[in-house]
């Protein structure tokens, strides 16, 4: 069945407004925080906790999904829980409230990042989702450029709470959005990945889901390079731009501001223009290419972060995250969906990849901080650097090309008619 | 890691969590003191809020009224003397901001030229971008009233 236009649209905007409702949840929290008179120590409390579910609710979030198999009802319920969050933020900046809605908001994104995902398989198909994830990319990144913008704006002018009251009220476009997705057009074999591929070569996992674990996911060899190589990309990754954002403001002392700004929403612009188009060169010239295209940007970022130091060449240099986040942002999902065709367990296992990006991420400020206390902030980013040529070379020397060999010409059976 | 306590080990935010609890538990007893025999009438000081305010995330702007950031805390010594304030200072939406501590005196809480309440410290951005950052239980490099770093063991 081909998925209506209204549903599509639905989709777009619904990836628009989740990516609006995450941006004042970021680094922000901390800022927030300190104005509402909270001590740093408690502050990091309810940041590590509030880590520390994210990382851990990745893989019951990802088997919630597959199990329940509804993935709207699901999001609608996640962005809700969300919102009551940023309301509690908001009105009771008191410990115990606090602690409970970090928590809350922690778990409710550790669904609806896959919930996206599945409701995008379920929609097009394993066939046309590398174009739909470029799509989905584009739309999440207009939405979080364009929040970030008004949400700097609105702490800016006003309080700095308004930031959360914006993000709470933002619920409603976001659950429009989300009903404009008719829920029979989401095919919940597709959206679960059971559409065995034409080569995968055990398709009787597609008529018996239950019959594949963790425990045999984990030992997928592509799988688990794959996964690997994402821990890495984002040890490596995670520190960079903070760690830039604390360097321009060493450098520059009147437009730190508006550069910093500039690193954010520059980046966001790149992958708005470019991730469709990755997403449909994935489909034509295979993963391979684009993957590695998008991790060899990181270690130049890198490098050039290490040696370049006017404050306007590194907001250029800054440009090269949108190339890398451009393909992250399409390549991820797509390669899950490739390596779980037929096993039935798709969000299972982007939430085991979810796990693996948040280790690394978690990790990379603690060891980009280490090495700039000890040795000053070049040796912090060739440090960063020298990891994502790890990762790039691991990708380059094992990583399977994943793209299911013609699969459009082979399956007109599951492909939506183009 | 100690300067940035999120960053700590799952097993170690538990146990951090456990504490607090445990601390907010021993401390309800306390809320209702026991009855004495003879109340001695305690002194109290009423002090208006024009004089007096909070000033833990308070917004700190220069002399030539730009934005600085917001005090995260203050630094007392033995005597509880303060010695120094440490200002978030810079960054947007929280990304890029650093921990600088600036001395006591340089700050100023009722400005000649408004004659009201608010935070004001006498050095300019270009003076306090380049002060390094303030990290928790190591000596701290503070940035004295004429933009001179000053340690403090």
């Amino acid at each position: 069945m081909k998925p209506s236009r209204r549903s599509l649209r639905g989709l777009d905007w619904f990836v628009f407004f989740v990516a609006d409702v995450q941006t004042g949840f970021g680094p922000f929290v901390a800022v927030y925080l300190t104005a509402e008179k909270w001590t740093q120590v408690d502050i990091g409390l309810v940041l590590s906790m509030s880590g520390v579910v994210a990382l851990l609710g990745q893989i019951p979030g990802g088997a919630l999904l597959d199990w329940a198999r509804r993935e709207r009802l699901v999001a609608g319920i996640a962005v809700a829980l969300i919102s009551a969050s940023a309301i509690a933020y908001a009105g009771w900046p008191i410990l115990p409230v606090i602690f409970m809605a970090a928590i809350l908001h922690a778990a409710a994104s550790c669904v609806l990042g896959p919930a996206i995902a599945a409701i995008s398989l379920g929609l097009v198909g394993p066939d046309k989702i590398g174009e739909r994830l470029g799509r989905n990319a584009r739309f999440a990144s207009i939405g979080a450029g364009l929040s970030a913008g008004v949400m700097g704006a609105c702490g800016y002018f006003f309080e700095t709470r308004s930031v959360f009251i914006v993000t709470a009220a933002l619920l409603i476009p976001t659950w429009w959005a989300l009903r404009r997705i008719a829920p029979q057009e989401i095919d919940p074999e597709q959206a679960h990945g059971n559409v065995a591929a034409p080569r995968v070569t055990a398709p009787r996992s597609a008529k018996d889901p239950s019959a594949l674990g963790l425990r045999s996911l984990l030992g997928q060899p592509a799988l688990l390079v794959f996964g690997i190589s994402i821990l890495l990309f984002h040890l490596a990754n995670a520190a960079m731009l903070p760690l830039m954002g604390s360097v321009l403001t060493t450098r520059s002392s009147e437009w730190a501001t508006v550069l910093i700004a500039a690193c954010m929403v520059g980046p966001q612009l790149v992958v708005a223009a470019f991730s469709p188009w990755a997403g449909r060169m994935a489909e034509r010239w295979g993963r391979r290419p684009i993957l590695l295209a998008g991790l060899a940007a990181l270690p130049i970022r890198g490098f050039l972060f290490a040696t370049v130091s006017d404050p306007y060449v590194l907001v250029a240099i800054q440009l090269l995250d949108g190339i890398t986040a451009t393909v992250m942002s399409v390549m991820v999902p797509l390669t899950i969906a490739d390596l779980t065709r037929g096993t039935g367990r798709f969000n299972l296992t982007q939430g085991l990849i979810g796990t693996m990006m948040g280790v690394g991420a978690s990790l990379s400020p603690t060891l980009a901080g280490y090495v700039t206390d000890r040795f000053g902030s070049p040796a912090a980013f060739s440090a960063l650097a020298a990891i994502a040529t790890i990762g790039l070379v691991l990708v380059a020397l094992r990583m399977p090309e994943t793209r299911p060999q013609a699969a459009v010409h082979r399956e007109p059976a599951h492909s939506p008619v183009p | 890691m100690k300067a940035r306590p999120w960053l700590t080990v799952p097993g170690l935010t538990v146990l951090a969590v456990a504490l607090v609890w445990t601390e907010a538990m021993a401390q309800n007893p306390q809320a209702t003191p026991p009855p004495q025999q003879n109340p001695s009438p305690p002194s109290v000081t009423v002090l208006g809020s024009r004089e007096v305010q909070g000033i833990l995330g308070g917004e700190v702007r220069s002399t030539g009224n730009e934005a600085m950031g917001r005090i995260a805390d203050v630094i007392v010594d033995g005597e509880g003397k303060p010695r120094a304030a440490i200002i978030d200072f810079g960054g947007f939406l929280g990304v890029g901001s650093r921990k600088i501590a600036v001395d006591w005196n340089a700050l100023r809480f009722v400005p000649e030229a408004s004659k009201r309440y608010s935070i004001s410290l006498e050095l300019s951005r270009e003076q306090v971008k380049a002060a390094p950052e303030y990290k928790q239980g190591e000596p701290i490099v503070v940035l004295g009233p004429t933009g001179t770093l000053e340690r403090i063991p």
